[in-house]
């Protein structure tokens, strides 16, 4: 069997080193010189080695609270730079290694389809070769998705990738598009000394989270960020002398300009399929500009299958890992399905908000009958300490089975503490087995305990009415 | 642990039986299910199955003996834990080892189309593939490739003999044009959907011999291709507006539960492998959360049913080695023969079967369908007794709905069907067939006798189609032809009746005024599915159907 893979960022790697310890014939294209895709080269990991650096200098602020100052951080941008590459290197060079050591045929190159079996490959040094396959995967990922009218050409319209090369450290910054990326970038920003602002068009920044997880970001956003300006819109955006003028246009449709040193767009992803040759073979799109698949990420084509963000939402890295495991087991005639249970959400920032399986917004909307149960960590002993009691720990819960249905975590540390939330989910696990399993003391992770024993009404911590 | 075997019910009013053997001795190491004890009853000789399992440390009975229902047989020493994992492993090895054939299985068929790349996108070639032959029919035998390459085709002409389940048929070409490549032998299986042929169409003539070689096909469309740029980090632009885009990040989360049933992934896993629906499976722990142990019992109950249901449960005889008594040949059973075995051993396992006879009169019918005859075969085809007996059958569902009906016994329903096909079975040379005639109340006799002999034709030319085998109500054999008086002819299930037709001949018939006359009489079986027929309609049908032959006018009354 030979298995290409085309793309490899966190779905594309993971499908190849999984088809080859399945012993497939491998082959992985991709244009960076080692797998890892945006995720590790300019999305998940270099964002959270800024955001490392970035909680470090709030705690150390705060620190003078509790009796110890460190003083005004000193930033050498090179040096900081220098660490996220080393981050990146780190692991991408990583993954080469493991692709020689799995006997990955790793191709450095761009791939487009002739047809259901073969492959132009342009690669990097200039050759051009055909390539036949039995099966391949397309992982190609999502692209940055722009608004014609306000991209201007200027070094100061940043985008997710350049804001990560961290230019300089700007005295402000607007970021358009208040979704994790913006949030996450604005965050790192805003520790370094800029004074960032956050224009969104929808009433809340980070739509689809529960409200009562995103308060207390929200809470903090406002207090640290310069401007937090939801339900306004960007109009227009010119190059000026040292920044760039924004016209601003808020639900009222007052239109104020103001003038930032950066302007950061980020308003979201979107797939990219054209130039892969999809019309060589019987490849559909959805409606949405997805590929269409099906639960076994086969596409219309047989011998085609597609992963990862170019398949459908939601676009996240440990999505595309996931669907790219099955898709191998899928063609290796296994009989799998992508049907997980819960898909977790993590934004970064600080507070962390996460979220898996059903959210109540959801489950107002679809009608579902749920109950919730939730502990504000302002009772938790290990929050206490942290002088972090900003968080919340939120279950959704089945009221006939007391079944989890959906876990929702904000605060500190909440991307870590919500996995035991997905297995209990992926388990069927209900309230009681939570409440009976005893979590480390003292830790936030007791939170979940305790919002199980809120359930009950039976709480050590927080008091709420006893369940009849 | 100790665990009592007791005499369990037999039956009612039966309160105890002999022991008239007994099948184990204390040592013995026995399974569930297995014989201990054969008792003899006020009804029966049955062997009593072992409830438990375990090495027999005591056994209380003895041949000869009377055992009371509740009586203990005997005391097993249970095994422990470790040996009750053993014998689950090795069920679970076993179920592995099925699943592993079974995806060898697969993977055979799928490498196939696979390892000879279909070349599409080019619009002169066009690969035919294995039509959807019918419902439920995922392969079929290839019994001949009736073209080679180089051959030119014509659109429905036949390309292969197949043959399904149900009968050999050829497979039609939808295109025309020259064969290219074959990619099916005779004797192998072939998938729905898979390609069986290449073919070349548009203006091939057969001298223009061109070998289309797959890099000239692909060099065509290069040229057509721009070069696609490097672009390190492609940003595009999006021309919809703003919010459309925004909330794309989180708003699709899974649906997690409409609906899904509680069960771990480990679990669900090993469901979907076992081909089980885990939202079928009924779970035992709290909430209804699914086990590994419910998917298996689920799984096992799912596998007796199935069993139960064809009628096995009688035990297989062992054959002798008939070459010791003389020559033998070994042949292997035809798809058709292999089909019809089950089927038929379906139908009488599990139809409790009445056969009904009768004679019709049919001197008179007989004189009048000589003289119609000559007018039906203006259309090509003959005027016969089992064209009529369709049109009589027609007229005898409509006053006897529930001739006309299929019983589901899982959810205890009748279904009445409100169409009338009307099966007729064909005596092939590769075996029994019964092509159905559809929608026989709408049609004229006329137009029943061309489609009798159209269908039973394409039987016997192996022209015929699935869908023309599909969706009988009620079956017709007419074994006449050939000879005989009476027989018992076997219901077509899930149909609920069968009309056996025998040689008509002429008897002495009492005229009621002191003489015998001699009357052309037609033997006529009814088989019957007890389940949902009454003996006495089956008469009233069948005099109906009697009635009508003798008197045809009584129909329309």
């Amino acid at each position: 069997m030979n298995l290409t893979v085309i793309g490899g960022g966190p779905g594309g790697y993971v499908a190849a080193f999984l088809a080859a310890d399945l012993g497939m014939n491998v082959t992985l294209v991709d244009l960076e010189k080692n797998p890892g895709g945006v995720c590790l080269y300019r999305g998940c990991i270099p964002s959270k080695a800024l955001l490392h650096v970035a909680k470090l200098i709030h705690e150390a602020e705060q620190a003078k609270n509790w009796g110890v100052e460190f003083g005004k951080p000193k930033i050498d941008l090179d040096k900081l730079r220098n660490f996220k590459n080393n981050v990146v290197n780190k692991l991408t060079g990583g993954l080469g290694q493991i692709a020689k050591q799995r006997k990955v045929n790793f191709i450095q190159g761009r791939a487009s389809f002739i047809n259901s079996s073969k492959l132009k490959i342009e690669k990097v040094d200039g050759e051009t070769i055909e390539h036949t396959f039995d099966k391949a995967i397309i992982a190609t990922g999502s692209v940055i998705a722009t608004i014609p009218s306000l991209n201007i050409q200027s070094k100061r319209l940043l985008n997710s990738t350049s804001a990560l090369d961290l230019p300089e450290i700007p005295k402000s910054l607007l970021v358009v598009g208040g979704g994790y990326i913006g949030l996450e970038l604005g965050s790192v920003y805003q520790s370094l000394g800029t004074q960032v602002s956050v224009v969104e068009m929808l009433p809340n920044i980070l739509p689809g989270a529960d409200r009562d997880l995103v308060n207390f970001l929200v809470k903090r956003v406002k207090e640290s960020f310069a401007e937090v300006m939801t339900s306004c819109k960007v109009l227009e955006m010119k190059e000026v002398e040292n920044g760039i003028t924004v016209k601003i246009q808020d639900e009222k449709g007052t239109i104020v300009e103001k003038t930032y040193d950066y302007v950061l767009m980020s308003i979201g992803r979107r797939p990219e399929t054209r130039g892969l040759g999809l019309e060589n073979t019987k490849v559909t799109l959805t409606d949405r500009g997805w590929i269409k698949v099906n639960k076994q990420l086969q596409t219309t084509d047989p011998n085609i299958y597609a992963i990862g963000d170019i398949a459908g939402e939601p676009m996240l890295a440990h999505k595309a890992s996931h669907e790219g495991r099955v898709a191998v087991e899928a063609i290796a005639g296994h009989k799998v399905a992508f049907e997980p249970m819960a898909i977790p959400a993590v934004v970064f920032t600080d507070p962390e908000v996460a979220w898996a399986g059903l959210t109540e917004e959801e489950a107002k909307k679809q009608g579902i009958k749920y109950e919730v149960a939730k502990f504000p960590w302002a009772a938790s002993g290990r929050a206490i300490t942290l002088d972090r009691t900003d968080g919340v720990t939120k279950l959704i819960v089945d009221p006939d089975t007391q079944r989890l249905l959906g876990i929702g975590i904000c605060g500190p540390n909440a991307g870590e503490l919500i996995s035991e939330g997905v297995l209990a989910i992926e388990m069927g696990a209900n309230v009681t087995d939570l409440k009976l399993t005893i979590h480390p003391h003292p830790t936030l992770s007791e939170t979940i305990m305790d919002a199980a024993e809120v359930f009950f009404g039976q709480s050590a911590h927080y008091y709420v009415k006893p369940r009849k | 642990m100790q665990k009592e075997f007791k005499l369990p019910e037999l039956g009612e009013n039966i309160e105890a039986a002999d022991i008239v053997n007994v099948l184990v001795k204390e040592g013995d190491f026995v399974k569930k299910d297995q014989g201990i004890v054969e008792i003899e009853t006020d009804k029966a000789t049955i062997e009593v199955p072992s409830s438990v399992e375990g090495k027999i440390s005591k056994l209380f009975v003895k041949a000869g003996d009377r055992v009371k229902v509740g009586e203990t047989i005997m005391v097993v020493e249970e095994e422990t834990q470790e040996t009750t994992k053993t014998t689950e492993s090795v069920a679970e090895e076993k179920n592995k080892v099925e699943s592993l054939s079974a995806k060898k299985e697969e993977k055979k068929t799928e490498e196939k189309p696979a390892s000879k790349p279909a070349v599409s996108g080019e619009k002169k070639i066009v690969d035919f593939h294995l039509p959807e032959l019918g419902e439920n029919i995922e392969s079929a035998d290839v019994v001949n490739v009736l073209v080679k390459v180089g051959d030119v085709i014509q659109k429905d002409q036949g390309i292969i003999e197949i043959e399904t389940d149900k009968a050999t048929i050829e497979v039609p070409a939808t295109v025309s044009g020259k064969v290219i490549e074959v990619l099916v032998k005779a004797g192998e299986k072939a998938k729905v959907g898979q390609t069986i042929i290449k073919v070349e169409t548009g203006d091939v003539s057969e001298t223009k011999i061109v070998e289309t070689k797959e890099s000239e096909i692909i060099q065509e469309q290069k040229s057509e291709e721009t070069k696609p740029e490097f672009i390190k980090q492609p940003t595009t632009e999006v021309k919809g507006e703003l919010p459309k885009l925004h909330p794309m990040e989180f708003v699709e989360q899974p649906p997690i539960l409409k609906g899904a049933a509680p069960a771990a992934p480990s679990v669900r896993r090993i469901a979907r492998e076992i081909g089980v629906d885990i939202n079928k499976v009924p779970g035992t722990g709290p909430g209804g959360r699914i086990t590994m142990d419910d998917v298996k019992a689920y799984s096992k109950k799912l596998h007796e049913s199935r069993a139960e249901g064809i009628g096995i449960g009688i035990k297989a005889e062992a054959l002798p080695d008939f070459s010791k008594f003389g020559k033998v040949k070994k042949v292997e059973m035809s798809n058709i023969r292999k089909k019809t075995a089950e089927h038929l051993s379906y139908a009488w396992a599990t139809i409790p079967h009445v056969t009904q006879f009768d004679k019709a009169d049919i001197t008179n019918l007989e004189k009048t369908r000589k003289e119609l005859s000559k007018i039906v075969e203006k259309s090509g085809a003959k005027l016969t007794v089992t064209g009529i007996l369709v049109k009589v059958v027609v007229e005898a569902l409509k006053k006897f709905p529930q001739f006309n009906s299929s019983i589901d016994m899982e959810k205890k329903e009748i279904i009445y069907k409100n169409y009338f096909n009307i099966g007729i079975a064909v005596d092939t040379e590769h075996g029994l067939i019964v092509p159905v005639i559809k929608d026989a109340d709408k049609k004229s006799l006329t137009q029943i006798s061309v489609d009798m002999n159209l269908l039973a034709e394409k039987a016997r030319t192996k022209k015929i189609g699935l869908e023309e085998l599909q969706g009988g109500c009620f079956t017709i054999t007419n074994l006449g032809g050939i000879g005989g008086t009476y027989f018992t002819p076997i219901v077509n299930s899930p149909e609920v009746a069968i009309l056996g037709v025998s040689r008509s001949s002429y008897e002495p018939v009492w005229n009621g005024y002191g003489t015998f006359e001699p009357r052309l009489m037609l033997p006529l079986s009814l088989s019957y599915d007890h389940r949902i027929i009454d003996g006495a309609d089956a008469i009233r049908f069948l005099r109906f159907i009697v009635e009508s032959l003798e008197q045809p006018l009584k129909m329309l009354l």
